[in-house]
């Protein structure tokens, strides 16, 4: 493991937040309608300078109350995966662990579901109403990746191959949950099981919401960052960590409650977005190398980057009509996930 | 080792949440901005049929329908010229192909709806998401949802359209022409007993009506009443529960892709199927796709299906001479004008032809 400099890490990630930038003008000149490339750069110029009060209210409506909001979606959704994935990864040291696999967006789902159906009944406040789903979603993440974690040990010690088939199988009996909720339950909105199912970006929530989302990943990511190189020692085993000082039993408290918190934060929001919390922390190894403390940050933006851009794909590619993300992510990470495998297996 | 990384950890914390920050601030600016550049400032508070309280602009001049069937209602009131887009499936009448599309009823484009600058988006509770109503909400575009479950309400919810949209009178004529036919059927075939069907929806896996919906209400008013007594709006229907109560007749709804006739031959050559007797023997009604659309259109469906179950009750009086007494003496809420106009040869068409389909493409 080459030494970690500041210098370096500043760089990757200028690097990555730079692409991510291009990523994000191209998802925000993208879209059902047309918006010509000069009007973009006149608006953002404008925006850049503090002027954005010139800017013209033709496109401006469209690029930032409708493109803008839905991009930043995608950046705290695929920035929650990503680090919820590497999280799981190194907390169940296994390298094919991603909540979407794992079955725990699914129990995500079910949370926020119940949450959804229970609320009408309980008289609280819209804007306890509104932390309901988010909360939901946690408990129902937590339930599971818990639930999994067990089924997962074989003698005392996490058995790779079993912990995926759990997770695969957990996953597919959640599924089977919502399906049967939504075609039983009759009161309140039931009409976006695919939603549910697929995950998809296309609801534009109120201010508010973002401000949460925002602070929400920021609080949990800080939460998991601390950890990071502890969790670097906890890739040579619980023992060997113990042994090298390392408080393994809050160190996964910490990470397993932050990487719920966030795979419910995003699942809240967005339904089961498959396979970004797997492919993009791999993506990282390869190129950053398997350093937590340089990992986490990386995998962050990289999950950003994913997320938009294929969230710009599932918008444009049958326009007018949409596709679900998750059915983009799904389509490139499913195959991956299959060549991680049986590389593994080889 | 741990003090070494505390600097770059904490940089890296500040950069992100600084971007973020940014990020959030810039939006939360620009969003102040309305999409409705309307000239009139004036508002009208409605309740809509699902209970929401919504601001509409007056009067309303750029209409979005996110349903076929409330496209096909605007057409009937006579305000196709402020409906200013539509969904992919509004196909009827065929002008509204024409119309500027913005995708599908539950996948619709919102920047595309939000550049068609409407006064108002019509959607209804049975088609469209709450996601999608949400999301207009937030983006200041008002929503209005229908949620008929009756031919009845049907009625009341396309009067109550009308005011809305400001066209009342309209909306007076088209819900008492709908009244006007119902009781000249229910006067030709109430007496007489009600034939047992079995609405076909989708075949594989076979989907029917329950009993809360608009379709077994409008069954109900042809003469016919379903077989399946069902709480669900869309039961699947076991082939089991379908042999056990052996309807006289399937009644099909004319779709884009497969004729009905087809899908009948199709079905009848499953095994199994051959048990259900009106199979068999091929004893089948199909009508237009009107009756799975919550629109005035619907009563035209529900005259031919009342014709092809009850053909005796229609014989006495030749069709054509009925309607000729009836043009040359209209009923008092009854516009011989208004009708070639909402009913575009519709009814005209059909009876020319004996035992017809109703299908208006």
């Amino acid at each position: 493991m080459r030494p970690l400099t500041l210098r370096r890490l500043l760089l990757q990630c200028f690097v990555l937040t730079a692409i991510l930038f291009v990523v994000v003008v191209v998802a925000l000149k993208f879209g059902a309608v047309p918006v010509s490339l000069y009007a973009l750069g006149r608006d953002l110029l404008r925006f850049l300078l503090g002027q954005s009060s010139q800017i013209s209210t033709d496109y401006g409506f469209i690029i930032w109350s409708i493109r803008g909001p839905r991009i930043l979606l995608g950046i705290i959704v695929g920035a929650s995966l990503s680090v919820a994935g590497t999280s799981f990864q190194a907390l169940l040291r296994n390298p094919l662990a991603d909540p979407y696999v794992l079955g725990v967006s699914s129990g995500a789902s079910v949370g926020a579901v119940l949450a959804l159906i229970a609320t009408p009944f309980l008289s609280l406040s819209p804007a306890l109403s509104a932390l309901l789903t988010p909360l939901g979603a946690f408990l129902g993440a937590a339930a599971t990746i818990a639930v999994v974690y067990f089924l997962g040990r074989r003698d005392g010690q996490i058995d790779s191959t079993t912990l995926l088939l759990g997770g695969v199988i957990t996953g597919s009996f959640l599924s089977a949950i919502i399906t049967f909720l939504m075609g039983t339950v009759t009161t309140g909105n039931t009409r976006g099981m695919v939603f549910w199912l697929m995950g998809n970006l296309s609801t534009s929530f109120q201010k508010s919401v973002y401000w949460f989302l925002g602070i929400g990943f920021l609080a949990a990511a800080g939460a998991i960052y601390t950890t990071a190189s502890d969790l670097n020692l906890l890739l040579a085993g619980e023992k060997e960590a113990m042994h090298l000082g390392v408080d393994v039993p809050r160190v996964r408290l910490v990470v397993y409650i932050a990487a719920s918190f966030l795979t419910g934060l995003a699942v809240s929001v967005s339904g089961s977005i498959g396979y970004v919390g797997l492919i993009v922390p791999h993506l990282m190894r390869l190129i950053f190398g398997s350093d937590h403390r340089t990992l986490l940050p990386t995998a962050a933006i990289g999950g950003a980057i994913a997320v938009v851009f294929a969230d710009t794909l599932a918008r444009t590619v049958v326009a007018p009509s949409e596709l679900a993300v998750g059915a983009v992510t799904a389509v490139v990470g499913a195959p991956l996930f299959i060549y991680l495998l049986r590389r593994r297996l080889a | 080792m741990l003090k070494e990384v505390a600097r770059p950890r904490f940089r890296s914390a500040f950069l992100a949440a600084t971007a973020a920050f940014l990020f959030c601030a810039a939006l939360s600016r620009a969003q102040s901005g309305s999409p409705i550049s309307s000239a009139s400032p004036v508002y009208q508070d409605i309740t809509d049929e699902t209970g929401r309280t919504v601001r509409v602009p007056q009067p309303v001049t750029r209409i979005v329908s996110l349903a076929p069937s409330l496209t096909e209602t605007v057409y009937a009131l006579g305000l196709q010229d402020h409906l200013v887009g539509d969904t992919e499936f509004c196909d009827y009448p065929a002008d509204a192909r024409k119309k500027t599309k913005v995708g599908g009823g539950i996948n619709p484009s919102l920047e595309l709806i939000a550049n068609l600058h409407p006064d108002i988006v019509l959607v209804t509770k049975a088609f469209n998401r709450l996601e999608t109503v949400q999301s207009l909400e937030n983006l200041g575009i008002s929503s209005y949802a229908t949620d008929p479950h009756t031919v009845e309400e049907i009625i009341s919810s396309s009067k109550k359209l009308s005011n809305v949209l400001g066209a009342p009178e309209a909306g007076a004529t088209v819900a008492g022409e709908m009244k006007r036919r119902l009781a000249d059927l229910h006067r030709r075939i109430g007496a007489l007993p009600p034939k047992r069907v079995l609405f076909v929806v989708w075949t594989q896996p076979l989907i029917s009506v329950g009993k809360h919906t608009f379709i077994a209400d409008a069954l109900r008013l042809a003469g016919a009443a379903s077989i399946v007594d069902s709480e669900q709006d869309w039961p699947q229907v076991s082939l089991e529960e379908v042999a056990r109560l052996q309807p006289d007749l399937l009644v099909f709804a004319e779709s884009h892709s497969d004729s009905a006739s087809l899908a009948v031959e199709a079905l009848a050559t499953l095994p199994g199927w051959s048990i259900v007797e009106a199979v068999s023997k091929r004893r089948v009604a199909v009508i237009s796709d009107a009756v799975n659309r919550p629109a005035p259109r619907i009563v035209s469906a529900i005259e031919d299906l009342a014709k092809q179950l009850h053909p005796d009750a229609f014989t006495e009086k030749p069709e054509s001479n009925k309607e000729k007494i009836e043009k040359e003496n209209p009923p008092p809420n009854h516009r011989p004008a208004a009708h070639s106009s909402f009913w575009p040869g519709n009814l005209q068409a059909r009876m020319a032809i004996p035992g017809g389909c109703a299908c208006a493409r």
